[in-house]
């Protein structure tokens, strides 16, 4: 169908007002992230332009800046009473920690999803309808529920306060969508590649290696980028299982003290914590709109 | 190369019954067409030749060999599939190259292996491609191309040209056909078209639920099919069907129908009063003059080109005759129209069975 001029118009000033809608919240705290603590707490309103920009939030976030020295800089009152020393706001070690048991969740959920999809998509074995709804059954619980009994069991095999721990934890958490996901993917893919390989003289590992896995990239990339999202924002399983490993939801969090909100400390973090997220699916973007739309095209 | 040798093979599917106790022998370098409607059992019977589908009871013989429990890989067979089933992720070179790969062959013999094939095939300028960027012609001559580096004892082809359009499938068939020829490799091809059946196949083998209704070369099918199933199968427009009852007029054996009676052929195997289907080929019936033949009223007039295809109407039953001839018909007009006597195909009503078997 021909759409008019007008409709064109129409439709794209729509899109981008919805693009504004959502990109403000980002934008706003980015924009919080570069103001001094005064423009933040601007009485007379929000201030959009009227400060000059500073990077003390990130260098005392990301650089390990003590604030007491930023404030000597300035000339402060603090000058000469206490020098340097460990801020409590630097957050390198937590960007390091949420990194870690990012990958390694995401990593771990992939290895076991792509053979179990594999298997669930292409071997009959009786109850495999039973077996799918009971991994679907997984999500239907709330992570509160479970917080608990995992915080004791953790203690008892020695996994709280663990990379290992808490990559089990959010691969555990993934696993189901992971599967059912890449399930789909593979059913997309002809059994017919399976038998030309099996035929070709493949084993069946061989037929999943180096036929079938290298067809689902797509569908592997867009699953990666679920996990890993999911890993590094996730807060509640991270607080209750670790203490002094602090992913970085777990870090912001403590932004809010008993005396103050550090503002501009919390939206530094968070903006850079869209970093990684963000160069990671730039990295497989190629393969996620492929991965996203694979089901729905025929060839 | 080799022959197959199918031994009262049977296919369950739980209770279901999908193939009951079939046998078919396939001699060396034959290429043989099983054809039948959707449903009929023909693709399974490749998959278990193929080792892709197990057998319930019965052999399977590739050569000397059973191969009842043999693993696909080890049936030295290869298979063309309908939708293509290439590699998408791997060149058109590394498509064809992967079986021996598998294998470990020498890089050496792989290339040549590739390139003879491609070659055969008019694929050369397109090895470094990927099968998306090859048109749907190209594609199932890259799935070709799969199955011949192999040096395989027998082909197997699962409808291989029912996802290409009208043109290219004339044109795929040929070139099947010739590969066929230069490598005279034994050949299994299902389809459903039998217009591919006719024209590729050393033997025909017609399947119905599971059994096979008659094996013959394509025109000794055409000609002389041994049943009522057959004879409505093969041929477009189908054959003209008249039900109707053996009588005697003036010395000669006539087909009484409810509208008129139809003179067989002296010597037909017949008795009085036997209830049969008449029929006749709609290019064995043609026009004549007034007073003659049959009067039939034209309903519809479809002219291909190199014939006329006439339906009309007799009484309550429709037929129709096909033309080679151009001619000035119109619809509603009356048409006469005659069977050829010594082209007539005569079956038993209850058992759908040919009458004169033995004669053909």
């Amino acid at each position: 169908m021909e759409s008019s001029r007008a409709q064109t118009i129409a439709r794209d000033v729509l899109a981008i007002l919805v693009v504004a809608i959502f990109m403000f919240p980002i934008a706003w705290w980015a924009l919080s992230s570069i103001k001094p603590y005064s423009a933040i707490f601007d009485r007379s309103g929000p201030v959009y332009t009227g400060f000059t920009p500073t990077p003390d939030n990130y260098r005392v976030t990301l650089l390990g800046v003590s604030r007491v020295d930023i404030g000597m800089e300035q000339g402060g009152e603090a000058a000469g009473v206490i020098k340097g020393g460990a801020s409590s706001y630097d957050s390198r070690q937590s960007l390091l920690d949420s990194a870690i048991i990012a990958v390694g969740s995401t990593a771990l959920t992939l290895l076991l999803a792509t053979l179990a999809a594999y298997c669930l998509s292409r071997m009959q074995f009786s109850g495999q309808q039973s077996f799918l709804f009971w991994i679907l059954s997984q999500r239907f619980m709330p992570p509160i529920a479970i917080v608990i009994p995992i915080v004791f069991m953790f203690r008892d095999l020695g996994l709280r306060d663990t990379y290992t721990g808490l990559i089990l934890v959010h691969s555990l958490i993934n696993l189901p969508l992971a599967v059912l996901l890449l399930k789909s993917f593979f059913d997309d893919v002809p059994r017919e590649v399976d038998e030309a390989a099996l035929i070709d003289g493949a084993t069946r590992w061989q037929t999943f290696r180096r036929v079938v896995l290298p067809m689902v990239k797509g569908g592997i990339a867009a699953t990666a980028v679920l996990c890993f999202i999911f890993s590094w924002t996730e807060f509640l399983l991270s607080l209750f299982l670790t203490t002094s490993i602090r992913t970085v939801p777990v870090k912001i969090s403590t932004f809010v003290t008993s005396t103050a909100t550090e503002w501009g400390y919390i939206t530094a973090l968070g903006t850079s914590a869209i970093i990684p997220s963000f160069i990671f699916i730039l990295l497989v973007q190629r393969h996620l709109v492929r991965g996203l739309t694979l089901g729905s095209l025929k060839e | 190369m080799a022959s197959v040798t199918i031994s009262n093979i049977k296919k369950d599917y739980g209770a279901l019954s999908i193939i009951d106790g079939l046998d078919l022998s396939i001699e060396d370098g034959q290429f043989v067409v099983l054809l039948g409607p959707s449903g009929c059992g023909k693709s399974t019977l490749l998959r278990m030749i193929a080792g892709l589908e197990p057998i319930t009871s019965g052999e399977i013989a590739i050569g000397d060999r059973v191969v009842n429990t043999l693993h696909p890989k080890d049936r030295n067979i290869a298979m063309v599939f309908q939708n293509y089933a290439l590699y998408a992720h791997m060149t058109v070179f590394d498509n064809m190259a992967f079986s021996m790969q598998l294998k470990k062959r020498p890089n050496e013999e792989i290339k040549q292996k590739v390139g003879w094939a491609a070659s055969i095939l008019n694929l050369t300028p397109y090895l470094e491609r990927y099968p998306r960027q090859l048109s749907g012609g190209q594609r199932q001559r890259v799935a070709m191309g799969r199955a011949i580096v192999r040096d395989p004892t027998v082909f197997l082809f699962d409808e291989p040209l029912s996802n290409l359009d009208a043109k290219l499938r004339v044109q795929m068939r040929t070139e099947i056909k010739e590969l066929h020829q230069r490598l005279k490799t034994t050949t299994v091809y299902v389809t459903h078209d039998q217009i591919e059946a006719m024209t590729m196949a050393d033997v025909i083998v017609i399947m119905r639920d599971g059994r096979i209704e008659q094996i013959g070369r394509p025109l000794d099918v055409y000609d002389h099919p041994a049943n009522l199933f057959v004879a409505s199968f093969i041929g477009s427009p189908a054959m003209n069907m008249l039900h109707g009852e053996v009588a005697s007029e003036r010395d000669a054996w006539v087909v009484r129908t409810d509208e008129l009676s139809l003179p067989l052929p002296p010597g037909a195997a017949v008795r009085p009063g036997q209830k049969v289907i008449y029929g006749i080929r709609p290019e064995h019936l043609r026009p004549v003059a007034n007073g003659r033949g049959i009067p039939a009223r034209i309903t519809v007039v479809e002219p291909t080109g190199p014939e006329i295809h006439i339906f009309a109407s007799l009484g309550n039953t429709a037929i129709c005759s096909v033309l080679h001839d151009r001619m000035e018909v119109s619809p509603g007009a009356v048409i006469h129209l005659e069977p050829a006597p010594e082209r007539i195909h005569l079956f038993d009503q209850g058992s759908g069975e040919r009458l004169d078997k033995g004669r053909s």
